[in-house]
């Protein structure tokens, strides 16, 4: 118990590092960390930017401050949403770049994510070498006459929101004049995500799209927590609505009946409607839906999947043959090689309105058409250590019945049904997934993982 | 290099003076003020910013709003700090030293600088390192006002203060050297308010300065030349703080940094009798001036916090130092370069007499100043060395050794600022005063 405590609050893994302000997250460590990047990108532009968190702006001056002591010339964006600031990372030929940002963590945490000049999350192999600089607190240090002075870049998504714009068949979607409720959640996508919709000739009814970072609801666009802009598609008769998270990354949908979809299948749809378009390989991780499988198969095609983690995914993406034209995660991240490879709620929210403007059906339609499943996500309290003695055990217990992967904690596939267990990156938390056609079999699925769980548990 | 105490923290940028040491200070300070609001400001030394974003990211976290001037001389902090109420106000600023340091200052709910007792609060909260750290909810808020939000009041107020009618209508010609620090960007407001015609000279902030801006003779090479060259009635040179002023006289002299303090207290407590502040280490004309006019002086040690202290104490009308720092405690307690040039050009117009001959009214002394290297460790003991065989029998140790004699006085004093120990000797003959000095200097040099 002890050493779940002491985690708690501060995690530093290949996901960035993520702390709780007024807590272990201060000015201190954080001006630290950034000394510690900016010595190990060797000086340079290094772009700073934020999500709309309240304790953004408290940080972001932190990582300028050490930015600067090592000689880099910080470029402050702002509030911007994530894939924008990857985006730009690259586009705007940076050393690399520092975003403040928790993701979907509850109000009080925030942290800091690591970007090299390719615009990409720096991969484990580059955080191992950053974090030895940290670790070993061997800063550069200039003298004065080397400093850099900050620049101040306020129109730093423009850049994005051209790219996304000539991405897709904007005009054929102009011509729909969608209706679209939006929820933005008062997060990084508020400023832009309005914007981009009105350019493709949306009417959007707009819903916390105030950058505030004062969450209107939990974070995480999962359906329970949006009954709002499913009451406003209802009340507006709006062709579709969009959930954004908090650092606009991810996407959940809800059809033009007011019902979610379930964030699982945004990038399912994607997928299906990218590969209409060209052939090439589908990238995602271990715990998304099997529905991308039956996709593959549908269009003859190659789908890889990872250990999870955006990097992951992303390395993959990138290395594949044939060339991955779809990727990402079952939380709603949705991957376009096209626009960057990163997690971009803009670039689905292009893709499905896409989808819907070369199809007479509404999204309610799409969406039954989709080879389905149910997963039910869970999770027990455990430390990375407490897992790791977990899976070696339930490993035992599970070969001789199905096909076990050791990827990333332990994956069973069966034949109509598949379980994972694996500790988070993020938090202390041991996650548990199950998968099956239909609700009961998920459950029973999940029921029969947890009580194996628990013996387990009885033997460490 | 890195110099820690009860007037805040100064050192050379790089591997002493860090962002998180910075942050430390910021803290002690932010832990001081106990969540309430605090004025911020920096000089235009290049790696200012980075201690702007470290003190800004530390008080935030301590919970006080911070309300960031930006780039703004400390007299024009000190007066918005009183003007708004605010818990306090921090100066990045190393104000004298040359452009390789920097330094926190620490200003008082009042818009005064830390007294001792303060500053010694401060310190003990750095030492502790228990640093408060408010939750999301309850973080300080940062507001960026627009400079017309502060420099306005106070250049109102400075207009209201001095006889602008009769600088106007005498229609001086004036240098104004800002060492391209913080007083460059307000200049051009200052002479509009009190009309004069000023000839600005290194006026461009670029992050460096075009030499020491300690504002004293040996820098004033260029202002005595644009003097000349445009027939200016004054020329004025200014500290990277805008705290300090020294002086060219119409004649092209330029006068020793001692001379503004006793030039505007003549003129001062002539209309305003009352006690004097300055240091053991200041000129002995200022004894003079203030005897003339029946006013008391004190002496404290060295440095804003001891001075400001004996203000309140003695309720001082004028403090001082021979540094060309000055405070008329009537407009603000804050050593205050505007206000001073606003003073002398004052009596320039009203006396209608040359700054020249308003030097020459003046009781001249010679005043030799040297510095000489002293390790920390070593100068407890090399000053009790110095006391056995020092100048005269009535040591006065106040601040260092100081003994007065006939025709002046003798002081050695640890630098608040650097391992030296500075030397300073004045006497009505220049070589008694040279001699003096040599003899400590020497004695020092055998020492070590």
């Amino acid at each position: 118990m002890n050493s779940v405590k002491k985690n708690a609050t501060l995690k530093i893994s290949i996901s960035g590092a993520r702390g709780i302000v007024g807590d272990s997250l201060t000015p201190q460590l954080t001006a630290t960390l950034a000394q510690a990047f900016g010595t190990y990108v060797g000086g340079g532009p290094v772009l700073v930017g934020r999500d709309a968190r309240a304790s953004g702006i408290m940080l972001s001056e932190a990582v300028i401050s050490g930015l600067l002591s090592v000689g880099c010339r910080p470029v402050d964006v702002g509030i911007l949403p994530i894939p924008s600031f990857l985006f730009v990372t690259k586009a705007s030929k940076s050393a690399g770049g520092i975003a403040v940002t928790a993701s979907h963590n509850p109000k009080p945490w925030n942290g800091l994510k690591f970007i090299s000049h390719d615009g990409l999350y720096l991969t484990p192999q580059q955080t191992e070498e950053y974090l030895d600089i940290y670790h070993q607190g061997a800063f550069d240090f200039i003298p004065y006459g080397k400093y850099k002075s900050v620049q101040i870049m306020a129109d730093a998504g423009e850049a994005h929101l051209k790219r996304l714009l000539n991405r897709f068949d904007s005009a054929a979607i102009r011509r729909r004049k969608f209706k679209v409720a939006l929820d933005c959640n008062n997060g990084a996508g508020a400023p832009l995500a309005p914007r981009f919709l009105r350019e493709l000739g949306c009417e959007v009814i707009p819903l916390y799209c105030e950058p505030n970072g004062e969450f209107a609801h939990d974070p995480e666009p999962t359906p329970e927590n949006i009954p709002d802009v499913c009451a406003a598609v209802k009340s507006a008769g709006a062709d579709i609505g969009f959930v954004q998270d908090a650092d606009a990354d991810r996407l959940a949908i809800v059809d033009e009946k007011g019902r979610p979809i379930g964030e699982e299948l945004t990038l399912v749809l994607a997928a299906r409607h990218v590969l209409a378009g060209k052939k090439g390989s589908i990238v995602c991780n271990l715990s998304s839906t099997r529905a991308l499988d039956d996709i593959a198969a549908a269009r003859g095609v190659k789908i890889f999947r990872t250990k999870i983690g955006e990097i992951n995914v992303v390395e993959k993406l990138l290395s594949v043959k044939p060339k991955a034209v779809i990727g990402g995660e079952g939380n709603g991240g949705v991957i376009d090689p096209e626009i960057h490879p990163c997690r971009d709620s803009f670039a689905a929210m292009g893709l499905i309105l896409e989808a819907l403007a070369k199809s007479p059906k509404p999204i309610s339609s799409l969406v039954a058409s989709l080879p389905r499943y149910v997963l039910i996500k869970a999770w027990i309290e455990g430390s990375a250590e407490r897992a790791h003695r977990l899976i070696s055990l339930l490993k035992k217990r599970y070969e001789k019945t199905g096909t076990v992967s050791l990827l990333d904690g332990l994956k069973v596939d069966f034949a109509d049904h598949w379980v994972h267990i694996r500790p988070s990156n993020t938090e202390p938390i041991i996650r548990v997934l199950a998968e099956a056609k239909t609700e009961a079999g998920a459950r029973k699925a999940l029921e029969s993982l947890k009580s194996e769980i628990s013996n387990c548990l009885k033997k460490i | 290099m890195l110099k820690i105490g009860i007037s805040g923290v100064r050192g050379i940028v790089g591997p002493s003076m860090t962002p998180t040491l910075v942050m430390d200070f910021a803290s002690a300070f932010g832990a001081f003020l106990d969540r309430k609001p605090v004025v911020l400001a920096r000089d235009t030394r290049i790696h200012g910013p980075m201690l702007r974003a470290a003190c800004v990211s530390a008080l935030l976290s301590s919970g006080c709003d911070v309300i960031d001037l930006g780039i703004c001389p400390t007299p024009i902090l000190q007066k918005t700090v009183r003007r708004l109420a605010a818990g306090g106000g921090l100066a990045i600023t190393a104000g004298h030293n040359d452009i390789q340091w920097n330094a926190l200052t620490f200003i008082g709910p009042d818009g005064i600088s830390l007294n001792p007792f303060q500053g010694q609060e401060v310190l003990d909260h750095y030492h502790l390192g228990n640093f408060e750290k408010a939750a999301t909810d309850d973080l300080g808020r940062l507001t960026t006002p627009p400079e017309s939000a502060f420099i306005e009041p106070y250049v109102e107020e400075l207009q209201a203060f001095v006889d602008t009618a009769a600088i106007r209508a005498a229609r001086f010609k004036v240098v104004i050297d800002a060492c391209a620090g913080a007083a460059a960007p307000c200049l051009e407001r200052f002479a509009e308010a009190l009309g004069f015609d000023l000839i600005p000279i290194n006026n461009e902030p670029n992050g460096f300065f075009p030499h020491d801006p300690e504002p004293r003779p040996r820098n004033a090479a260029q202002t005595v030349s644009v003097v000349k060259a445009i027939g200016a009635e004054a020329g004025f040179l200014l500290s990277s703080d805008a705290g300090r002023v020294s002086l060219v006289s119409e004649t092209t002299e330029a006068l020793s940094e001692e001379f503004t303090f006793p030039l505007i207290a003549d003129a001062l407590l002539a209309r305003r009798p009352g006690p004097v502040i300055t240091t053991y280490s200041t000129s002995r004309m200022i004894e003079d001036v203030a005897r003339a006019h029946h006013c008391p002086l004190i002496r404290t040690r060295v440095g804003p916090a001891h001075i400001f202290l004996a203000v309140g104490q003695e309720e001082a009308v004028l403090a001082g130092e021979g540094s060309g720092a000055v405070a008329a405690l009537a407009f603000q307690p804050a050593f205050d370069a505007f206000l001073s040039m606003g003073l002398i050009l004052e009596t320039m117009a009203q006396t209608g007499k040359h700054l020249s001959a308003l030097v020459g009214q003046l009781p001249r002394y010679h005043i030799v100043k040297e510095k000489v290297y002293c390790p920390t460790s070593r100068i407890h003991g090399v000053i009790g060395e110095l006391a056995k065989t020092f100048h005269g029998r009535d040591i006065d140790t106040g601040d260092g050794l100081r003994a007065e004699d006939k025709d002046g006085w003798i002081q050695v004093r640890t630098s608040g600022t650097e391992p030296m120990l500075r030397v300073i000797a004045e006497d009505k003959s220049k070589e008694r005063a040279r001699a003096k000095v040599d003899k400590i200097l020497q004695s020092v040099e055998l020492m070590i």
